[in-house]
């Protein structure tokens, strides 16, 4: 039996619904991701796993008891918040000891508990410090601390890492990342940021509109989305109407829409032979631009305009307006929903 | 796309007139007539009144001497030193009372549907104007000596309402905190804005309940507002005058009431004691707010070295 | 979380505290309609009290000389201070800080301070300072500065009279006329609250009036009070009448609110417009 089981929950705000039948697992110690674009309903998920909505219909069973009408308090379920975690009239050893004060944790053991998860989270040295002192970063380590010292069984975060800067992240993505594994802790990780999940999810939940529409490791979402949603949401997807496609590949119409990753499109300037098993279509460059390590053309190819990936390796290899051939095998050419 | 060379030559001649205008400061300084009257009455009426007040405090009638004389006469008669005591301890509990209950109410406004929220801040509003004479008045027949409470005290048989006397400390403080109410809690309204829903929910994960909640972290950080409120409120007070002039007279020895008899009235005037009664009064608003500042900072220092 | 519970409690104490509040209103009112009320429940319905009170021509002086008297130093306290905001706003806004505290000390001063200081020093002195009514103006000023101030302060933040002055004299405005035909129009909506709230503070004053006006300027409260000692029944029927008029005042601070809300969010972004041109 999976260790989080969320069976027909079913949620709504007035006339809107936000979580329609959903039925999800989750297994023990693995670091899963509710991934969607804003209001697709993730946060609500795990706001309901913690206690702090209620469901309107539905059970949420946790490590085999049935947790649907216990309070946020009986429910040893920890989170932290995208921000306003920490109390600000609290330094941060009280803030990390504050649930172990409610546990009538002894102060000794206390002590050892709070300096242990402060060593953790890399924050020795910053015990008296008060929140508003600290940056955006260490106030989340805090938070994270916080949330772990009391031995919780699940680990919630709620877009912890939106309201930190860009080049902060990556960093706190490896940390929880680490924490979670050398704990072995079960996490439901909440984000609107398909990169963060590729990096440390062990299983994403895709969720459009209250539904989940797909699931599966991040290598799998991201090589096989299954709807055109998926496939616009994760990647950098060039999704191409159905019908549309067909006229450019001379087959006939298929009632799916396509998918192709920009990386999987080759582009050369002479003439390609012909190959079985790939598509050769003939464009124009519209425009490029880099991104990263990666070059971006855009490529005009019948009457449409599709995104071909190049890596940078040396300086850009096609000008604006030239005309080019842009090979894409067959495989790579994805139907969705 | 905007022409670029019509964007170029219209940024040119904005800055020349904006030149032309930091020049134009520079050169002619009329404008400063605008803010005559406003100097005027802030020199005649406000400032002038106030220093006057303050060095008429520190003279001999008559003579124009130095003197802390003034001062020394307030604690050396008893209806003076009366007034101080009166005027210090009905403030302070008026504003005690007042305070707990603006919490209670401001926080039951924080946590309800906007509906009712509304509708209890339209009756605050409302009733906050009900003031001096009037509140005074209606009090006087509520539970004055013919009261209404009074009656229905007699008639039930409850001797606590057949025998409350409305003409005293406790008359006062009763009146007092009933102007305190609306006043407070919409002060302490916005003060609950700053309270953060996350940390409640962090609270209740943690395993805290409501009152854990308050005492650890809801009270903690509406101190300053909390404080900050109680200060208006006993300022509101001890300066108050309606009220105790319509419901006591002079017959309750309170500050506001002493000071204007030494101006006005059939009374003698004491021009000079007066402005030191005054003064006083200052004084006491002054010294709560000071008070309550070091209150908020000892608060806070207590805070920080928690957990060594 | 206990939610049903905590919306109970929470509507108990707002129910109490409402009932607390209204209760000397609604008795006064109560009063001001029966002729007798010594044992429990009141004997003798009657609108006498207010027929004769409308009927008193001594009544309307009182009343009028207190709306006059609310009015005017409202007028020219904002009329003052709007000026004086001109210099702070296009020439030297360093000196807003200086505004302020002159504009937050007589929140302290309270009223009888206030009365008692301004008196001492000009009674004695010639015409026209010991005018007592000239007093009272001028006093009333002073005790509403701070509130029109802030009115004025958050109008001029919240339109961002900065950016639309700039704006008015790139399109050639001189600066006082840019102030006084662009920035004021929109500061009128603005004040409007603190206006009327001035207003219906003076309206309720007794402390100044008593002490400065005394004799030469009775005003309503003051008739009130001394009617205090004549008739209680009339007293009562008289406070129902000046309540009404302060509710009226504020009633209109509130619609004009909710209007200012909306027109304060527009012209920010008429301003934000003008400004990308």
């Amino acid at each position: 039996m999976a260790f989080i089981q969320f069976e027909h929950i079913t949620k709504r705000f007035g006339r809107n619904t936000v979580l329609d039948d959903i039925n999800l697992d989750v297994e023990k110690g693995k670091l899963v991701t509710l991934l969607g674009p804003s209001g697709c309903g993730k946060s609500t998920l795990l706001r309901c796993l913690a206690g702090l909505e209620n469901p309107d219909g539905g059970r949420i069973i946790l490590d085999g008891e049935d947790i649907t009408n216990r309070q946020p308090s009986e429910r040893k379920v920890s989170m932290v918040f995208q921000q306003y975690s920490l109390f600000p009239n609290m330094n941060v050893f009280d803030n990390i000891a504050f649930g172990l004060k409610i546990q009538k944790i002894p102060q000794k053991q206390l002590r050892t508990m709070v300096e242990e998860m402060m060593a953790m989270v890399e924050l020795q040295g910053k015990e008296h410090a008060l929140p508003r002192h600290l940056s955006g970063g260490q106030q989340q380590r805090v938070a994270l601390a916080r949330s772990l010292v009391t031995r919780p069984k699940v680990l919630l975060l709620d877009e912890p890492l939106s309201a930190i800067d860009a080049k902060l992240r990556k960093s706190l993505q490896h940390r929880i990342q680490q924490i979670q594994r050398e704990l072995n802790i079960t996490c439901v990780f909440v984000t609107h940021d398909q990169d963060e999940a590729i990096l440390m999810s062990d299983i994403i939940h895709l969720m459009n509109q209250g539904t989940v529409e797909q699931s599966g490791a991040p290598i799998e979402l991201y090589t096989s989305p299954k709807t055109s949603f998926a496939a616009s949401f994760i990647g950098n997807y060039n999704v191409l109407d159905g019908a549309a496609f067909a006229k450019l590949v001379g087959e006939p119409a298929k009632p799916n829409d396509v998918a192709i990753r920009p990386e999987t499109i080759n582009l050369t300037l002479e003439a390609p032979q012909m190959q079985p098993d790939a598509y050769v279509l003939s464009g124009e460059i519209m425009e490029f631009s880099p991104h990263g390590n990666v070059i971006r053309y855009t490529v005009r190819v019948g009457e449409q305009d599709i995104h071909a990936d190049a890596l940078f390796r040396s300086f850009k290899l096609f000008q604006t307006g030239q005309k080019v051939y842009a090979i894409v095998e067959k495989r790579n050419c994805l139907p969705v929903m | 796309m905007l022409n670029e060379q019509a964007l170029a030559s219209a940024n040119q001649s904005s800055i020349q007139t904006l030149q032309r205008f930091n020049g134009f400061r520079a050169k002619r300084r009329t404008y400063l007539l605008a803010l005559l009257p406003f100097i005027v009455l802030i020199i005649t009426y406000e400032l002038a009144p106030l220093m006057t007040m303050v060095i008429r405090s520190f003279l001999t009638p008559k003579t124009g001497e130095f003197t802390f004389a003034n001062y020394a006469a307030i604690f050396q008669k008893k209806l003076y030193r009366d007034a101080v005591f009166n005027s210090l301890s009905l403030s302070l509990f008026s504003a005690g009372i007042g305070i707990v209950i603006a919490f209670f109410g401001a926080k039951a406004i924080y946590e309800s549907t906007l509906k009712r929220r509304n509708t209890f801040m339209s009756i605050l509003n409302m009733t906050s104007n009900f003031a001096g004479v009037p509140l005074a008045f209606s009090y006087i027949i509520l539970l004055g000596n013919a009261g209404v409470l009074i009656h229905l005290g007699r008639h039930f048989g409850i001797s606590f309402l057949e025998n409350y006397n409305l003409y005293s400390f406790s008359g006062l403080v009763l009146v007092y905190v009933y102007f305190q109410i609306p006043l407070g809690t919409m002060l302490m309204v916005p003060a609950f804005q700053g309270l953060k829903q996350e940390w409640r929910e962090a609270v209740s994960l943690l395993g805290g309940g409501s009152v854990r909640y308050w005492f650890k972290v809801g009270l903690p950080v509406l101190l300053p507002s909390l404080l900050g409120t109680f200060s208006v409120l006993f300022s509101n007070a001890v300066a108050a005058y309606a009220t105790a002039y319509a419901l006591l007279g002079g017959n309750f020895s309170l500050l506001p009431i002493r000071i204007s008899e030494q101006f006005v009235g059939d009374v003698l005037q004491r021009k000079e004691f007066g402005s030191a009664l005054a003064v006083m009064l200052m004084v006491l608003m002054v010294g709560v707010t000071i008070l309550s500042n070091w209150l908020l900072k000892r608060a806070g220092q207590q805070r920080s070295t928690y957990g060594k | 979380m206990a939610n049903r519970g905590k919306q109970k409690l929470n509507l108990t104490i707002m129910v109490l505290l409402s009932a607390y509040l209204i209760l000397p209103l609604g008795l006064t009112f109560l009063y001001s309609l029966f002729q007798e009320w010594t044992s429990m429940l009141p004997t003798g319905f009657t609108l006498r009290y207010y027929v004769d009170l409308f009927q008193d021509p001594g009544f309307y002086l009182p009343i009028l000389r207190t709306l006059i008297i609310s009015t005017v130093p409202v007028l020219l306290c904002t009329a003052i201070t709007i000026l004086a905001m001109y210099v702070i706003v296009v020439h030297h806004p360093k000196w807003q800080k200086y505004m302020q505290i002159f504009c937050t000390i007589p929140y302290s001063l309270q009223g009888v301070i206030l009365a008692i200081s301004i008196l001492a020093l000009y009674s004695g002195l010639p015409l026209p300072f010991s005018d007592r009514i000239a007093m009272l103006v001028c006093t009333y000023c002073i005790l509403i500065l701070p509130y029109i101030y802030r009115g004025i302060q958050n109008s001029l933040n919240a339109i961002n009279a900065r950016q639309l002055i700039e704006a008015a004299m790139l399109l050639g405005y001189k600066p006082l006329a840019a102030y006084l035909r662009v920035v004021v129009p929109n500061l009128l909506s603005g004040i409007t609250v603190s206006f009327l709230l001035s207003v219906s503070l003076l309206f309720g004053d007794f402390v100044v009036v008593n002490i400065i006006g005394g004799s030469y300027y009775p005003t309503a409260q003051m008739y009130l009070y001394k009617m205090m000692f004549r008739s209680g029944q009339q007293t009562s029927a008289m406070i129902v009448i000046l309540f009404a008029l302060t509710l009226l005042i504020s009633a209109g601070v509130l619609v004009l609110q909710q209007r200012n809300k909306k027109s304060v969010a527009h012209k920010q972004e008429v301003a934000d417009g003008f400004h990308t041109i």
